[in-house]
């Protein structure tokens, strides 16, 4: 019932720039993610993929530039100028659903209590509507024998897609993914993936930063591949892993082939 | 000795039921203080609140409580704070034990995976709603016994306050020897008071750190 798809959004980011005292993140990126698609980031660590992806919902606070979803600017009031207010940045938030590297769920909630939160404290739906609403995001990752537990007695491909079951419950109309599956075991990053391939599919808009290839091979809609805060190359998959234009592309290609001696 | 006791047991009593009372009192309050003082600190301006706060903690923890507890108690009408006894020293307590909780505080929130607050505020919970349900919950299983440890250092210095005149144990216990000059028989029973006493906090103090802990510990 109440976990029906909303309408996807889309995200704009305009000439932003982002620095950590003189270390420049992000140099004068500018780019679309379309709405209803996949946008896979990759890049050597230390590209600014996760920064980028952090500036979406304004985690980072970039210091130039326009961050955009649909037409509206996140993070200040208007491009250069004041913060905006906390309630309108936490407003803006809710429609943007964010999973991390480390899970980051709430140690002394259980599964449930963990994606149940937000729909009480931030949607405002009553006990009884939240838990209904938090069991059905936890069935939909096929976890719904676990609500009781708590992140300690889950394994670490459990606790992600707990953790993403929390960004969906919420039902919001972008998802972030900053590295979903690298803190995993090997043999867990098959079921989280699966969780992401299955969203991708109903048409959630996706921003996932990854180095997992294959993922981005075949289920992205877009590569963008960064180096050095710098935005370098964008296109369709095969575009991108195929037909590599760029130098650096190619050879950051070469270099995970040769890691892992596979073709895609 | 039966003798003694009767005349002597009324005041005891009285003596014991204040001691418990300033300690309650004294800790609630620099708890509470103490919280408010890092809240300010975590969030408010630093020049202007987290600098005082921070020089207010070094004078606390820099001179011994019986100079604070005189300079409330003496110094205090000349700024116009009048105090009796009792406010004084419950008053004196709660500033003291204040400085103390506050930074075991910062250290317990300086703990907090950063991660879990961006959780938090990516799913959009307002700044409140973080610090009461997921900062604070997640804090205490490492600050929760130093907390209690420092609430049970602080049921001794209640005896202070009998510097200042409050009629708690310590006081009653000296009345006692300087009328009867009797002094092994008074201080053990004082030594006995306090030892139950904080054994009864200890064992409240364990089974609050199961409640906030039950998670790490329970059986699949």
């Amino acid at each position: 019932m109440s976990l029906e798809p909303t309408a996807p959004a889309s995200a704009h980011l305009r000439n932003v720039d982002k620095f950590y005292g003189d270390f420049q993140a992000l140099k004068n990126v500018t780019l679309d993610i379309p709405p209803g698609k996949v946008t896979c980031l990759i890049g050597p660590s230390g590209s600014g993929k996760s920064t980028l992806l952090r500036c979406i919902n304004f985690l980072e606070e970039y210091d130039s530039g326009e961050v955009r979803i649909d037409d509206r600017l996140i993070g200040y009031e208007t491009p250069g100028g004041r913060r905006m207010s906390g309630r309108r940045l936490r407003e803006m938030r809710r429609d943007i659903g964010m999973v991390f590297q480390q899970f980051n769920l709430w140690p002394h909630m259980t599964a449930l209590q963990n994606v149940a939160e937000g729909l009480e404290r931030v949607r405002g739906l009553k006990r009884a509507e939240a838990t209904e609403r938090a069991r059905e995001a936890l069935a939909k990752v096929g976890l719904a024998d676990k609500e009781a537990n708590h992140p300690s007695r889950l394994s670490g491909g459990q606790q992600q897609r707990v953790a993403i079951a929390r960004a969906i419950a919420m039902q919001p109309r972008i998802m972030l993914f900053d590295e979903p599956t690298s803190a995993l075991d090997p043999e867990l990053v098959g079921e989280v993936l699966a969780v992401m391939k299955q969203l991708a599919a109903e048409g959630m808009t996706m921003v996932v930063v990854t180095h997992e290839m294959g993922f981005a091979a075949h289920v992205a809609d877009r590569v963008v591949f960064m180096e050095r805060g710098e935005l370098v190359a964008a296109g369709a998959p095969r575009e991108i892993f195929q037909n590599p234009a760029d130098q650096r592309l190619a050879s950051f290609l070469q270099g995970y082939r040769e890691r892992n001696s596979l073709d895609f | 000795m039966l003798e003694m006791l009767h005349r002597y047991g009324p005041d005891l009593l009285t003596g014991f039921g204040l001691t418990l009372l300033t300690w309650m009192l004294g800790t609630a309050g620099g708890l509470v203080l103490g919280f408010l003082l890092e809240m300010a600190r975590r969030f408010g301006p630093r020049f202007w609140v987290g600098w005082p706060i921070r020089a207010y903690v070094e004078f606390i923890r820099g001179t011994p409580f019986l100079v604070q507890l005189f300079v409330l108690y003496y110094g205090g009408p000349l700024i116009g704070l009048r105090l009796d006894a009792l406010p004084a020293g419950v008053l004196g307590l709660s500033l003291y034990g204040a400085a103390y909780f506050t930074e075991i505080l910062r250290a317990g929130f300086d703990a907090v995976p950063k991660g879990q607050i961006e959780a938090a505020r990516a799913i959009g919970l307002p700044g409140r709603t973080i610090v009461w349900r997921i900062m604070l919950p997640v804090m205490m299983v490492s600050a929760l016994p130093a907390l209690v440890n420092f609430a049970i250092i602080l049921t001794k210095e209640t005896v202070i306050l009998s510097m200042i005149t409050v009629p708690e144990i310590m006081f009653q216990t000296q009345t006692m020897m300087s009328e009867t000059f009797e002094f092994v028989l008074p201080i053990l029973i004082l030594a006995l008071f306090f030892w139950g006493f904080v054994e009864v906090i200890s064992r409240f103090g364990r089974r609050l750190e199961r409640r906030f802990t039950h998670y790490l510990l329970e059986e699949s």
